[in-house]
């Protein structure tokens, strides 16, 4: 699959990056990928704990139009369910319209961003996906998990990211057309 | 460039201009903006005559007397006051709907005139966000 993933060690936000490319003319489905985040967010600007082992990152969506980027936010809780749920024997739940959740607890978070005038300029979908993250401050240990804790070992990443960013692909072909 | 157009009975003096970010339009003496906005398009100042977009020297010219909400949903965020001169790319308020975050930005010049919406506020889709002057 062809796509053009950029990838940083560290990043203030996937997002913030993602919309500053997306300005200077990057294409549709470049994905920003960073290993750290330093202030990753959702929505409200709540922060989103990113450290290293996680996957965060950003895609750059084609212009849309609004109705189809809101199916498309809701659609990827549910690309993000199905990639855990079919690579590993995990049984995830979705929280609508953004979040997805493993026993209770928060694994994955969906965050996306319009600029919008008179059309709408740009998207970008931030997904936040807790995966090799081995053990949360204290403060988010008993609202928040990861595939590593769950599963007692470290996933693919680079696996799970293409997965989704395929999935998505064709969501959105499916709904815009 | 200096050139001179006929529309209907009257003779427009025109001068064109490039500026750092965009293009300085003399008609008749009164000076008109445009700025290329983030995305490359050509936004027009606030008030500029639509009979001068049938001269098509500058396709895409808008006159904007409002920014009106695109979607429905509730203001998380306002960015500008009364007062203020707004520029092209400008954010002006985010809006969150169906649990996206959107920035709202202006697509020209202006200066407000009233902000009809506050934070926490909902709104439908074509509700009236700012008045420009």
């Amino acid at each position: 699959m062809v796509m053009v993933i950029k990838r940083y060690k560290t990043l203030q936000s996937t997002n913030l990056k993602a919309k500053e490319l997306a300005k200077r003319g990057a294409e549709p489905w470049t994905v920003v990928v960073a290993e750290e985040q330093k202030a990753g967010y959702g929505r409200k600007g709540t922060s989103w704990s990113s450290p290293k082992g996680g996957l965060y990152f950003s895609i750059i969506l084609p212009k849309s139009n609004i109705e189809d980027l809101q199916t498309l936010t809701i659609l990827a809780a549910f690309i993000c369910a199905k990639t855990i749920k079919e690579n590993f024997n995990l049984e995830p739940f979705i929280k609508l319209p953004n979040d997805v959740w493993i026993g209770g607890k928060k694994v994955c978070g969906i965050l996306t961003e319009n600029v919008i005038g008179k059309d709408v300029k740009l998207s970008v979908m931030g997904i936040g996906l807790n995966t090799n993250i081995e053990k949360f401050p204290e403060d988010l240990e008993n609202i928040a998990t990861s595939l590593k804790i769950e599963l007692g070992k470290e996933v693919d990443n680079k696996k799970i990211l293409e997965q989704i960013i395929a999935g998505l692909k064709e969501q959105l072909k499916t709904i815009s057309e | 460039m200096k050139t001179s157009i006929k529309i209907g009975d009257k003779i427009y003096q025109i001068e064109i201009a490039e500026t750092s970010n965009g293009l300085k339009v003399l008609v008749n003496n009164k000076e008109y903006f445009f700025t290329k906005n983030e995305l490359g398009e050509l936004s027009s100042v606030e008030g500029f005559k639509s009979s001068l977009k049938e001269t098509e020297i500058i396709s895409g010219a808008r006159i904007e007397k409002e920014i009106k909400s695109p979607l429905a949903g509730v203001i998380s965020a306002v960015m500008v006051k009364k007062g203020e001169e707004i520029k092209p790319g400008q954010k002006v308020v985010t809006l969150i709907s169906m649990k996206m975050e959107n920035e709202i930005i202006s697509e020209g010049y202006g200066k407000i005139k009233e902000v009809k919406v506050k934070e926490n506020q909902f709104v439908n889709s074509g509700d009236i966000l700012i008045v420009l002057e």
